[in-house]
């Protein structure tokens, strides 16, 4: 990798963005950074951190925001409908939670109204891709990729984001893969990380051994070359979390993260955060959402998911009630499921699905949606949602207003994206 | 020293079936560890083709010229594997009817399996057949997790992945569209008339025939998923047979890639099976998959060998064996073969064998797996542990930590003993100590900028220097 100029060097020749505006810490990090060897398009200020949470298996989004103005829907789903807010015959805890008297949430999504109600919560309905294969591996490919078909780049568009904006920003914790991979999304000339836990993310065992073997590797790492760089960057996390006081990321008393995967993940987000280490994207995986089987309604396997993703973010709001006006969190899947459910009381590959936004510059407390409805003469192709929102109009707006990014031909190439007012401009 | 083997199976057998019974034969059977001489060529050809050579597989495939070598294994059954068949011995589940599995307690179950997939792949002589076994595996991911799958993986494992894995691919799909892991794993035991579930079909031409520029469509999914209706399995006598339940099949007429199916019941998924299994573009995406499994990533270089794989993979009616042959030819040839990223179960199993270390395949493993990300058995979606480098390339600090707990003796139930190493050296000195252990797993002595990097830890401490090289960036590849 050829570096031609240090990011100190390359801002100190344009004369731009003085160093003293920028946290001292982000001025710490070496210059052999590989991120610093290409010379980004644009540069300013860091924005929000954005974190992507990924639903994979395409969750069915019929169930999750229902549009229980739509008797459709119910015409379509006689076992999986989930009751209207004010259907009397079935209990409180089973029946929709209105949101606008169109849309509820599923009841197991009740730990999200307190983000509805402040408006740090906007849901985008009827969203999607283009793609039709009903794949989830093409699908999620294209989507991570922000393509519309494959012939684009192979990278992220989270990747293209942090390598297109020069934010100042050196911290090798500036995105982080939340799990065991680094997800596509991710992928591309900047380095990331996959981190699973930050208390795991040390060498253990015998200290003396852990710092011989510590101090070898980072020569061994010293070579060109994307391992290389990768190993660097794990050895600078290494001394970056090991310099990390607890006390600075403890979760907030009222944020009750659940257990599992993505309480885990959403939590070593917030602290991440809260030690204000650099972090600029982090994504997060969920899966199990391809429910074909059995996906029941008001409690069972669907029910389980939206209860432990509704937790989960109910908890990151509450952890991080005084830094949300610097974070937006995106929540998306590949593809919705079809409008009618299928015999095994489960749903088979659909279009669109939608997205959540939180955080504190959203326009939340609103469905954002331009609704296709679900008549039979509304549907798209063998009896899917139709898709009336591209996924990534809402993602170059949060990028363009929230991540301080213009350049979103690079980050979404060949397309042009629509302002669909789903977050605000500024601080 | 096979020939004692027999006696002491018949003493084992009196005695009792205990494990470390079988353990303490398996070491006896296990040859000495002896210093491999540096060989590049060999030693990259054999990555590809093994788990990570060992000492031992790289001076017999010296001896006996790659090309025999490689063909010894691709007829699997005429290899003698005595150690794998001791260690695996303990492990009733293995070779337990799905009825009789689905009483046993689940983790047991679970992790039987895995320690047998394990021990397969550090102990086995079958190298070729164990990659091909993992391959398929992936190929024809299911989880564990899901449903009855905790037991019927095992069978699924037995009778379809392991049984047809270097045998023939019609055969292969064949019995894995019978197999009732796969149709529970996909849902097709829902797959009911009048409202089919399309799970199984879509990715039964998807992911395990034509691919997903394969040309069918929507329309072929549907008319699929009808044909496959009523491929069930049994929950109560039998638990866990397959099963055609007729009164669940639809019986009109289909039309699947412009094949008009006539209704034949069960016969009718069947006769698309084989338009399936021998359709050019599943040739096309076998032949893709398996050049990136042994040759590497960038396809876009390989278009005339994957072409010719494809045409081998057509004339032969599907040989996976003559298929592979292909491919194989231009891996043994070793030249410029691009590298090859270690997957963390390659990454693990590689060290062990490398280093001929001891190793149960039991929970501490097993659980090291589960935090890189690669535990056999585990991946939840359809498409099987990615094969792609990026992903995984994100996990260091996993593959560094192994390397140390390792050489330290902190993994329950698996050790790497370097005395053995040194008393088959004799006495040296510490640089020679590094060309050593360089060569063993790096295929050649380090490079001085890694001797520089190694010299700081590995003063008199042979444990860390290997630690090192695991750890090192050479290792990540093979």
């Amino acid at each position: 990798m050829a570096t031609t100029l240090s990011r100190r060097e390359f801002l100190e020749a344009l004369g731009t963005a003085p160093l003293a505006a920028l946290p001292a810490l982000h001025t710490a990090w070496p210059s052999w950074m590989p991120r610093l060897a290409f010379s980004p398009p644009h540069q300013a200020p860091r924005g929000d951190v954005l974190v992507v949470v990924f639903l994979r298996g395409a969750a069915d989004c019929l169930n999750v925001v229902v549009p229980h103005g739509e008797d459709a829907y119910y015409r379509h789903r006689p076992t999986l409908g989930l009751p209207r807010p004010d259907d009397r015959r079935s209990g409180q805890v089973q029946r929709v939670i209105d949101l606008d008297g169109f849309f509820g949430l599923h009841p197991a999504l009740q730990p999200l109204l307190p983000a509805w109600q402040s408006g740090q919560l906007a849901v985008v309905h009827a969203c999607g891709a283009p793609d039709e294969s009903r794949s989830h591996f093409q699908a999620m490919d294209l989507m991570e990729r922000g393509l519309t078909d494959l012939h684009g780049p192979a990278s992220g568009w989270i990747a293209r984001h942090l390598a297109s904006l020069d934010t100042g920003n050196t911290s090798p914790l500036r995105a982080v893969g939340l799990g065991e991979r680094v997800q596509h999304s991710l992928r591309g000339p900047v380095p990331v990380t996959a981190l699973r836990s930050i208390a795991d993310f040390h060498l253990g065992g015998d200290l003396k051994a852990a710092q011989a073997m510590q101090a070898a590797l980072a020569k061994l790492y010293q070579g060109e070359g994307e391992l290389q760089a990768l190993g660097r960057e794990t050895l600078h996390i290494l001394d970056t979390l090991a310099a990390l006081d607890p006390v600075t990321y403890r979760s907030h008393r009222e944020a009750r993260y659940p257990d599992g995967d993505l309480g885990l993940s959403l939590r070593q987000v917030a602290a991440l955060i809260k030690a204000d280490v650099g972090l600029e994207a982090a994504a997060i995986d969920v899966g199990g959402w391809d429910t074909h089987f059995a996906q029941g309604a008001s409690e069972g396997l669907m029910a389980g998911l939206l209860d432990d993703l509704g937790q989960g973010l109910g908890a990151f709001h509450a952890d991080l009630a005084d830094a949300l006006q610097g974070i937006t969190l995106v929540v998306m899947t590949e593809f919705g499921r079809r409008v009618y459910e299928n015999a095994s009381l489960g749903t088979d590959h659909g279009h669109a699905g939608l997205m959540f936004l939180l955080g504190g510059q959203v326009e939340g407390g609103r469905v954002h949606a331009d609704w296709p409805g679900l008549e039979p003469e509304q549907l798209f192709g063998p009896g899917d949602l139709a898709v009336t929102i591209d996924y990534r109009d809402v993602l170059a707006e949060v990028c363009l207003k929230r991540l301080h990014n213009p350049v979103l031909d690079q980050v979404f190439p060949d397309f042009t994206p629509k302002m669909r007012g789903v977050v605000r401009d500024g601080a | 020293m096979f020939l004692r083997l027999g006696g002491w199976l018949a003493a084992g057998a009196a005695a009792s079936a205990c494990s470390p019974f079988y353990v303490r034969i398996a070491a006896q059977v296990r040859p000495a560890v002896a210093w491999p001489a540096a060989g590049l060529e060999i030693f990259r050809a054999l990555q590809r083709l093994t788990f990570g050579p060992t000492a031992a597989e790289r001076i017999e495939a010296e001896s006996v010229g790659l090309p025999a070598w490689i063909e010894a294994q691709l007829a699997p059954m005429s290899l003698a594997d005595p150690v794998a068949d001791l260690l695996l011995r303990p492990l009733d589940s293995l070779s337990l009817e799905a009825s009789d599995l689905a009483a046993w307690d689940r983790d047991d179950v679970i992790r039987e399996l895995r320690r047998a997939a394990l021990l397969r792949q550090v102990y086995s002589r079958r190298q070729l057949h164990e990659v091909m076994v993992e391959f398929w595996t992936d190929h024809f991911n299911i989880s564990v997790d899901k449903g009855d799958c905790w037991f019927l993986k095992t069978i699924d494992d037995r009778n379809v992945v392991r049984a047809h894995a270097l045998g023939n691919f019609r055969d292969l799909l064949w019995a894995s569209a019978h197999s009732p892991a796969m149709l529970v794993y996909l849902d097709n035991q829902a797959n009911l008339k009048g409202a089919p579930n399309e799970n199984y079909a879509r990715e039964l031409m998807e992911l395990h025939t034509l691919g997903v520029h394969g040309g069918y469509g929507q329309v072929d999914v549907m008319e699929l998923a009808r044909c496959l209706t009523g491929w069930s399995v049994r929950s109560r006598f039998w638990r866990g047979d397959f099963t055609f339940r007729p009164e669940q099949h639809d019986q009109q007429a289909k039309e699947v890639l412009q094949v008009h199916v006539e209704p034949a019941g069960q016969a009718e998924a069947e006769r698309m099976l084989d338009v399936l299994a021998l359709h050019p573009s599943t040739a096309d995406h076998v032949a893709r998959k398996l050049v990136r499994r042994f040759v590497g990533e960038s396809l876009d270089r390989y278009g005339e060998l994957i072409d010719r794989t494809a045409r081998a993979f057509l004339d032969s009616g599907g040989d996976i064996a003559s298929t592979l042959r292909v491919i194989l030819q231009d891996v043994s040839l070793g030249q410029s073969l691009e590298p090859k990223f270690k997957r963390p179960l390659n990454f693990v199993v590689s060290s062990l064998r490398m280093l001929d270390a001891d190793t149960d395949g039991g929970p501490a493993l097993q659980d090291r797996l589960a935090a890189m990300g690669h535990l056999p058995f585990a991946w939840a979606t359809p498409d099987g542990p990615t094969d792609e480098a990026a992903p995984w390339k994100g996990g260091l600090i996993s593959r560094w930590q192994f390397a140390l707990d390792l050489v330290s003796g902190q993994l329950d139930g698996t050790h790497s003993p370097l005395g053995p190493w040194m008393e088959a050296a004799g006495p040296t000195t510490p640089e020679a100590w590094m060309d050593s252990f360089g060569v063993l797993l790096l295929g050649k002595e380090p490079d001085e900028d890694s001797r520089t990097a190694l010299r700081s830890i590995a003063s008199g401490d042979e444990a860390l220097l290997v630690a090192g090289l695991l750890s090192s960036p050479a290792f990540q590849w093979r």
